[in-house]
């Protein structure tokens, strides 16, 4: 194993200097400074931004977990991190759309009704299945004391 | 999403030598919950701080999902998404700039609709992906201590440039498939260059976790048959539960009296017990003072097997659906199956001049005067002979019907109906010789693609055409009207508008 990752590193490094070499011949040096600042914002957005939101939200999940039954649990978790990725898709295509289409053909779609629309409906999807969650725990709960007393 | 409490169950194991523990498997039960106090730990005082606060945030962050197998399991896929990428894109690369010996496939006439239609459908399909990969290995980010050394701190670095040059590669061309360059660089030369970047270090990357792949390259080797992760610090992960790696003195005790639900210090403490429920914890087999029997353990063991099982589907679930909802969503703009889910795609099939999206509309390149002028001729450059063709010269010549795809490099791509005359038919005409090269030039004033180069593989080609019309009336000035080239497999920045001129070079 240890020569494998031997070779592997110098096949990688001998790669990543290839690419470099092909972004300074490429890309002039005043815009390599450009570059260099959004890989620099790049791992900021997601140590200090993305990271902690994530954190986040994963332990407000927990602590609901508590009380939720799993399935509800799986699906409402679904739903968020669909929900929080399209949003991360489509957000970036209404700006872009804000910033001016080259001609009508692009970005032809009213992206941010259709963005509340599909949330919208991940939300439905969300609170009828609370719903259908709490009431079943309800249900059982009286069951159970209905047998045992 | 719902942790196991062994989690903090394990947080009153051991100290950090860790040869003397040999088993793997069974890590997770309370009893180990009773040599908690007696771990004091030699770490050094001055940094105990800072790794104290570490630690804590290693706890607050541990998670079922967040172990080695997931990032393994995540790993091979986000690592075929990138060599998908890689190749196709390389491909994209090389038909825009060809080295001077290369010769393309011409057949199938949709290679290119298919191969660019998977570089951006599999760059979507890694955003998700990427996320879930970065937020599995979030508990290495606090590593303690978080340089072990020289080579170490490489790998670390290593990694730095492979998440954030992944970052901004999946980004920046996200947004070029929106047309939008809100950045201060080239798009193109710099997604080329980074992609060497990403897959070095990928490469680099994988030779460091070598070992923690192969331990967790199977579900069998990574879950004992309760289904609990089974955690081996021998693998080198770095994904481990805390007690696993060295640790400061207070952090066993604060544990301890965290999962006791008592008197743990600090706001962590404190949040943790709401976020758990104090009273849930409580009411556990009291494992803490006490050692467990065997049942009560085994079927603590079953319920923490039971527990983690579910988080990690749901997981992957979430993961899952966010992949197959963000593809389904856009990939209409490149492919026939996902059409009638187009509701995000940056492009709509049929929609358009001549039922087909425009990309360079005729007012931007500067031509709408020079392409609709009465004169415009077509000029064939012979090694002997020059040629003009009016347009009814063209028709004469006797024009041919061909069915192909425009696929454009951002992404989206559309088969058409398209009549004119071969390529191969004009070359005849000024008596070029087989197999040459040749030169078309666009009416544009400006422009990088004004100027396009032509290999003999696509010039000799029966449904490469010179093209008057697009499915079933005249070429719309927008799609270029005159006359432009339409080839099969090439980008459709390739497949130049307006020419006004046709040079065979050798």
């Amino acid at each position: 194993m240890k020569a494998a990752r031997i070779v592997l590193v110098v096949v990688g490094v001998l790669v990543i200097a290839f690419g470099a070499s092909v972004l300074v011949t490429s890309v002039s040096p005043k815009r390599i400074g450009g570059l260099a600042a959004w890989l620099l914002g790049a791992v900021i957005l997601h140590d200090a931004i993305l990271s902690p939101f994530v954190v986040g939200a994963g332990l407000l999940l927990r602590r609901a977990g508590r009380s939720l039954r799993a399935w509800v649990l799986v699906v409402v978790q679904a739903a968020i991190v669909l929900g929080s990725v399209l949003a991360l898709v489509v957000l970036p295509e209404i700006a872009a759309k804000r910033h001016g289409q080259k001609n009508p053909t692009v970005l032809p779609f009213d992206y941010g009704t259709r963005l509340l629309i599909v949330e919208g409906v991940l939300l439905l999807v969300v609170v009828a299945v609370l719903v259908v969650g709490v009431v079943r725990a309800r249900r059982s709960v009286v069951r159970g004391s209905q047998t045992t007393g | 999403m719902r942790d196991a409490e062994g989690d903090d169950a394990r947080e009153g194991q051991d100290s950090d030598d860790r040869s003397h523990d040999g088993e793997t498997g069974t890590r997770t039960d309370g009893g180990g919950r009773s040599d908690g106090t007696q771990s004091v730990a030699h770490g050094p005082s001055r940094l105990a701080g800072v790794r104290h606060l570490l630690f804590e945030a290693r706890a607050a962050l541990a998670s079922p999902n967040r172990n080695a197998r997931s990032a393994v399991v995540l790993g091979r896929l986000l690592g075929l998404a990138f060599v998908v990428c890689f190749g196709t894109g390389i491909y994209s690369h090389l038909l825009q700039e060809p080295l001077g010996w290369m010769r393309f496939p011409t057949r199938p006439t949709q290679l290119y609709q298919f191969t660019q239609g998977l570089h951006i459908t599999t760059g979507i399909a890694i955003i998700p992906l990427l996320l879930a990969k970065l937020n599995t290995v979030m508990p290495a980010l606090v590593q303690v201590p978080p340089v072990r050394g020289v080579l170490h701190l490489f790998e670390r670095l290593s990694i730095a440039v492979l998440v954030s040059a992944s970052i901004i590669q999946v980004t920046t061309g996200l947004l070029n498939t929106y047309q939008w360059y809100p950045w201060p660089f080239p798009f193109r030369q710099v997604h080329n260059a980074m992609a060497y970047v990403i897959i070095g270090s990928l490469v680099i990357h994988i030779a460091a976790k070598l070992p923690v792949i192969a331990r967790y390259w199977r579900k069998r080797d990574s879950y004992d048959e309760q289904g609990r992760f089974i955690a081996d610090p021998a693998s080198g992960s770095e994904l481990l539960p805390p007690t696993r790696e060295a640790r400061p003195a207070s952090a066993p005790q604060a544990a301890v009296a965290e999962t006791a639900g008592s008197t743990a210090p600090g706001l962590l403490g404190r949040v943790f017990r709401w976020i758990d429920g104090v009273d849930e914890v409580a009411a556990q087999p009291a494992a803490d003072t006490a050692e467990p029997t065997r049942a009560s353990r085994s079927v603590d063991e079953r319920a923490q097997g039971r527990r983690q099982r579910i988080a990690r589907r749901g997981f992957f679930g979430g993961v899952t659906a966010a992949v197959v909802g963000v593809v389904a969503l856009t990939a209409g703009q490149s492919s026939k199956l996902a059409e009638p889910f187009n509701v995000f795609g940056a492009r709509q099939r049929g929609l358009g001049a001549n039922g087909l999206p425009v990309n360079r509309t005729a007012r931007a390149a500067g031509v709408l005067a020079s392409a609709t002028a009465a004169d415009w001729t077509l000029t064939v450059v012979g090694p002997d002979v020059t040629r003009t063709f009016v347009r009814a010269e063209l028709v004469a010549l006797g024009t041919t019907e061909v069915d192909l795809p425009i696929s454009c490099v951002e992404g989206w791509s559309q088969m058409a109906t398209w009549k004119g005359i071969r390529m191969r038919d004009l070359l005849g005409a000024v008596q070029a010789e087989p197999g040459s090269h040749v030169r078309v030039t666009s009416l544009e004033r400006h422009g990088g693609y004004r100027i396009m180069d032509m290999g003999p593989e696509y010039a000799e080609d029966p449904t490469t055409l010179v093209a008057l019309e697009l499915n079933g009336s005249t070429l719309d000035l927008d799609h270029g009207f005159p006359a432009r080239v339409i080839a099969p497999g090439r980008p459709g920045v390739l497949q130049t508008k307006w020419i006004e001129k046709i040079e065979v070079l050798r």
